[in-house]
C-alpha cells in the first residue's frame, strides 16, 4: 500500500480516536443538559455531539500545535538579536526539548484511548494485509501529534537554514528534528500503554492502588512541572542558557541529547574542540540508529494494537461478590475519585497538593521569619490551584454521566461531592504552612491561621464554580472557553474574598486578632451563602 | 383485568422534535401493574426515545410521561427511585470494575448493605461473573457489560423496568435467566416495558405488545389480538408485524430485486 493511500485511510481510526478522547475528557461540554436550564433537546442529538467533538479535537491540536512551534521558536530567538551570532548548540538543544515535551505530553494526554485497539476495530474487517493495517493504525496515532510534528520540524529546519545557510547543517537539523520527533512519538506510545495498562489493571490489592498512586504522582508532577516551563520559557530560556554554555565544552555533554545534536549541527559552521565534535557525531550516529530501534518498536507496537494483542488482561477471580454500601455523597465521592484517578487527562490534578506544598515550601525558603504578607501569597496560591479541580472532576464523569442521570441523584449532591475533592486537594497548603512555621517564626502567630480559614472559602468556591458549570450549556468552543474562564473567574475572587477582607482590615486596624476575626466572618457567610444558593437551586 | 389498576406507566401525546425530524408523534401508551410490554417497531420508530423520556434522559416537546405516577421531568428523584433501566448500549463508567459501579449505584439508592450483598451475590453469581468483577467495565465484552447494567436496575426492587433491547450481546444461558427475571418481576406486580427487535421474545415473553411506527403505537393488543387484526393471517409475530406496518409486500419486492441481483445464476 502506498504511503499516501494509508496517510489518507488513517483518518478513520483517527477519528475514532480524536471522537473517544473529547467524549471521554471534556464531557463538561454537555453537562448543562444535566439541569434542566438551557438543556436544549437538540443539543443531545449524538450525530452533533459527536461533530463537535471532532471539530473541538482539530481546534485543540491546531492550538496546541501552534503554541508548541512558538515555543520552540524562542530558544532561537538570541541567535537573531546577539550579534555576532552565539553558537547554535544551545537554541537547538532547547529546541529540540521542548518540541519532544510537547509532543510527548499532548500524544498521552489525548490518546490513552489509541491503544485499546478499539480505534482500528472498523478497519479490521477490510481486506489489508497486516503489515498495511499496522501502517495505517501507527499513522492514526502519528495525525493525533502532526501539526507539532510537522511544524516543529519545519521551523527548526527553516531556523537553521537561515541563520547557517550551510545545506549540511540544515540536512544535520533535519535529521536531528526527525529523530526528535521519533523518540517522542514512541515514548508517547510507551506512556500511553502504561496508562492503559494501568487502567486494565483494575484489582483491589494495596500494592496495584499503591502503584496506581505513585504513578499518577508521578505523571502529574511531571506534566505540572513542563507546564509551568512552558508557560515562563521566555524567562527561563535565556537563564538557561547562559548555565549551558558554561557547560557545553563537556564532553560528556556533547553525548547527551539533545545537546548531541546541538553540538552536531552547530560544529558544520561554528568551530568546537574536537573532541567533544567527535564524541557528538559520534552520539548521534547512536541515537540515530536507536531512532530507527524505536521507530520499528512502535510500528511493532502499533502492529499488535491492530490486531488486538498489544495486550493481556489478566482477570483474576473474584473469591466473594460483596459491595461496600456508603451514605449517597461518599459514594459519589468514592466514584468520583476512582474515575479521575484512571484518567490521563484528569489524574495529574491529584499531584496539586504535592505541587502545592512544594510551592509554598519554596515560597517560604528565603526568608528569616514567616512573614504574613508570604502566607498570603502561598494561601491565594494554592487555593487558586485548587480550583482547577472542579473542573477535572466534572470532565472525568465522560459518558458514563448517561447513566448517573438516570439514577435518584440530586445535583446538591454531586456539587457536594466535587467540592469535597476539591476542597481535600487544598489541604496540603495550610498543612505545608503550619509545618513552616515550626521552623521559622511567623511574624504573627495568628497569621497561621488564614490559610486554615480559607478551606472554607475554598469549599465556597468550589460549590459556586461547580453550580455555575452545571446551569450553563455551551455549544461552541469559544462558548466553552469563555464559560470555563467565567467559573474560574467566579471561583478566585469567591477564594480570595476572604483574604482582601483580612487585608484590608488589618490596614484599618493594625490589628491581627481582629482582621483574622473578620476573615472568618466572611468566609462563613459566603460558605453559608453557597450553601444557600445550592440548596435553592437543587 | 389490569385496566382498574393505576398504569405503572404512562404515555399520553408524547411528541418529541429533534429539529426538523419528529421522533415521537403523540404517543400514547399504558403499562399496568403486572403487564410486560413490549415495544415493536423498524429502527428509527422511536422507542429508545420513548424510553429515554421516560427515564428523564431526554426532555419531550409537549405531552405527558409518568413513571410510578411521577413525571420524570417535574419529580425526577421520586421517578428515578421507581424506575430501573437498561439502555440499548449501556453507557457505563469504563474505569471502574463492576464492584465500584454497584458500590456506586447501591449507595446513590441507599440500599441496605445486607440487601444489597444479597442481590449482587445471587445474580452476579447467576451471570457468571466471577472473572470479571474486578476488572474495568472497559474490557467486558457487550454481553457483560450488559449484564451489569441489569443487574444495576434491579438493585432497588424497582417497580418499574425499562429495558431497551436488554437481551443485546447475552449468550443463551444469561437470555434465559433475563427473561425469566422479567417474568418474575412481573408476577409481583411489576410493570416492564421491555423494546426489542427480536419478534420471538416479544412473543413469548410481553403479555401485551405495541407496534410503533412514525413515532405513533399503530396498534397494541396480546399477540393473539394482533393476529385477529391481520385476519388471522401471520404465523408467526413477524408475519403480524410485517403485515400491520404495511411492509409485507414491499419487503418481499426487496429481497426479489435482491435475489435477482446477487443470485442470478441460482434462480437461472
Amino acid at each position: 500500500m502506498k504511503l499516501s493511500e494509508a496517510w489518507h485511510l488513517s483518518r478513520i481510526p483517527y477519528g475514532e480516536v480524536a471522537y473517544k478522547s473529547i467524549i471521554q475528557t471534556r464531557s463538561g461540554m454537555w453537562w448543562g443538559t444535566y439541569g434542566r436550564s438551557g438543556a436544549d433537546g437538540e443539543s443531545r442529538v449524538d450525530v452533533e455531539m459527536a461533530e463537535r467533538a471532532l471539530r473541538i479535537a482539530k481546534f485543540d491540536k491546531l492550538v496546541v500545535g501552534v503554541v508548541s512551534v512558538i515555543t520552540s521558536i524562542i530558544p532561537f530567538a538570541s541567535a537573531f538579536t546577539q550579534p555576532p551570532p552565539p553558537r547554535l548548540m544551545i537554541p537547538i538543544s532547547l529546541s529540540l526539548a521542548i518540541a519532544f515535551s510537547f509532543i510527548m505530553l499532548y500524544a498521552v494526554q489525548t490518546l490513552s484511548s489509541f491503544v485499546s485497539a478499539e480505534s482500528s476495530a472498523l478497519l479490521s474487517t477490510l481486506p489489508f494485509t497486516r503489515d498495511d493495517f499496522a501502517l495505517i493504525t501507527l499513522l492514526s496515532f502519528v495525525r493525533s501529534v502532526d501539526y507539532m510534528v510537522v511544524g516543529s520540524i519545519l521551523s527548526q529546519v527553516a531556523l537553521v537554514a537561515c541563520l547557517t545557510t550551510s545545506p549540511l547543517a540544515t540536512l544535520l537539523m533535519l535529521v536531528a528534528s526527525s529523530t526528535n520527533a521519533v523518540f517522542a512519538v514512541s515514548i508517547a506510545l510507551l506512556f500511553s500503554r502504561l496508562f492503559y495498562r494501568n487502567l486494565l489493571g483494575g484489582g483491589r490489592s494495596k500494592v496495584n492502588t499503591a502503584l496506581r498512586l505513585v504513578f499518577l504522582l508521578a505523571w502529574g508532577l511531571l506534566v505540572m512541572g513542563a507546564g509551568i516551563l512552558f508557560s515562563i520559557a521566555w524567562y527561563v530560556v535565556p537563564n538557561l542558557e547562559g548555565t549551558l554554555l558554561s557547560l557545553d565544552s563537556s564532553p560528556a555533554f556533547s553525548v547527551l541529547f539533545p545537546f548531541s545534536a546541538g553540538m552536531t549541527v552547530s560544529s558544520t559552521v561554528y568551530p568546537q574542540a574536537a573532541l567533544s565534535v567527535t564524541l557528538a557525531f559520534a552520539a548521534m550516529a547512536g541515537y540515530v540508529a536507536l531512532a530507527v530501534i524505536a521507530g520499528r518498536w512502535s510500528l511493532g507496537m502499533t502492529r499488535r494494537i491492530s490486531q488486538g494483542t498489544g495486550f493481556r488482561i489478566a482477570r483474576g477471580l473474584a473469591e466473594e461478590f460483596s459491595v461496600k454500601v456508603r451514605s449517597p455523597l461518599f459514594g459519589y465521592v468514592m466514584k468520583d475519585l476512582r474515575i479521575s484517578s484512571r484518567n490521563p487527562a484528569t489524574a495529574f490534578f491529584y499531584a496539586l497538593p504535592a505541587f502545592e506544598a512544594v510551592i509554598v515550601s519554596l515560597l517560604m525558603m528565603g526568608h528569616a521569619m514567616l512573614r504574613t504578607s508570604t502566607i498570603l501569597v502561598a494561601t491565594a496560591m494554592g487555593g487558586v490551584v485548587s480550583l482547577f479541580m472542579p473542573l477535572g472532576l466534572l470532565n472525568a464523569e465522560g459518558m458514563g454521566l448517561e447513566y448517573t442521570k438516570t439514577l435518584p441523584v440530586k445535583i446538591g449532591r454531586i456539587v457536594k461531592s466535587k467540592a469535597l475533592i476539591s476542597t481535600a486537594t487544598y489541604v496540603p497548603v495550610p498543612l505545608a504552612l503550619l509545618g513552616m512555621a515550626f521552623m521559622k517564626s511567623p511574624t504573627s502567630p495568628l497569621a497561621i491561621l488564614i490559610p486554615f480559614v480559607t478551606v472554607l472559602s475554598i469549599a465556597s468556591a468550589s460549590i459556586v464554580e461547580i453550580r455555575l458549570f452545571l446551569g450553563l450549556v455551551a455549544k461552541r468552543k469559544i462558548d466553552t472557553l469563555i464559560h470555563d474562564l467565567g467559573r474560574l473567574i467566579a471561583g478566585i475572587t469567591i477564594a480570595l474574598i476572604p483574604e482582601i477582607a483580612y487585608v484590608t482590615a488589618y490596614l484599618m486596624s493594625t490589628d491581627h486578632i481582629s482582621a483574622i476575626l473578620i476573615m472568618g466572618g466572611v468566609a462563613t457567610a459566603e460558605l453559608a451563602m453557597a450553601n444557600y444558593l445550592l440548596l435553592r437551586r437543587s | 383485568m389490569h385496566r382498574t389498576c393505576t398504569p405503572l406507566i404512562e404515555v399520553s401525546g408524547l411528541v418529541k422534535n429533534y429539529g426538523s425530524i419528529q421522533a415521537l408523534a403523540g404517543l400514547d401508551l399504558q403499562v399496568m401493574p403486572g403487564e410486560i410490554y413490549g415495544l415493536l417497531g423498524p429502527n428509527g420508530a422511536g422507542k429508545t426515545t420513548a424510553i429515554k423520556i421516560l427515564t428523564g434522559l431526554v426532555e419531550p416537546t409537549s405531552g405527558l410521561a409518568k413513571v410510578a405516577g411521577f413525571d420524570p421531568m417535574e419529580d425526577p428523584i421520586a421517578a428515578k427511585s421507581k424506575m430501573g433501566y437498561v439502555a440499548e448500549n449501556p453507557i457505563l463508567y469504563e474505569s471502574l470494575s463492576p464492584r465500584d459501579f454497584f458500590e456506586f449505584v447501591a449507595s446513590i439508592r441507599r440500599i441496605d448493605q445486607r440487601a444489597a450483598n444479597q442481590v449482587v451475590t445471587q445474580l452476579a453469581g447467576a451471570f457468571d461473573m466471577s472473572q470479571f468483577f474486578d476488572s474495568p467495565i472497559a474490557t467486558l465484552s457487550m454481553g457483560m457489560k450488559q449484564k451489569v447494567a441489569l443487574i444495576a436496575s434491579l438493585f432497588h426492587q424497582p417497580s418499574v423496568l425499562l429495558l431497551d433491547e436488554p437481551l443485546n450481546g447475552l449468550d443463551a444461558r444469561s437470555s434465559h435467566i433475563v427473561k425469566d427475571l422479567i417474568s418474575l418481576h412481573a408476577q409481583r406486580g411489576g410493570a416492564v416495558l421491555f423494546s426489542t427487535h427480536i419478534m420471538e421474545v416479544a412473543e413469548h415473553v410481553c403479555t401485551r405488545i405495541g407496534i410503533i411506527y412514525r413515532g405513533k403505537v399503530i396498534t397494541e393488543g396480546t399477540f393473539d389480538q394482533l393476529r385477529s387484526r391481520t385476519g388471522g393471517k401471520g404465523e408467526t409475530l413477524e408475519e403480524v408485524f410485517l403485515k400491520l406496518t404495511n411492509e409485507e409486500e414491499e419487503v418481499a419486492e426487496t429481497i426479489k430485486a435482491l435475489r435477482e441481483r446477487f443470485y442470478r445464476d441460482e434462480i437461472k
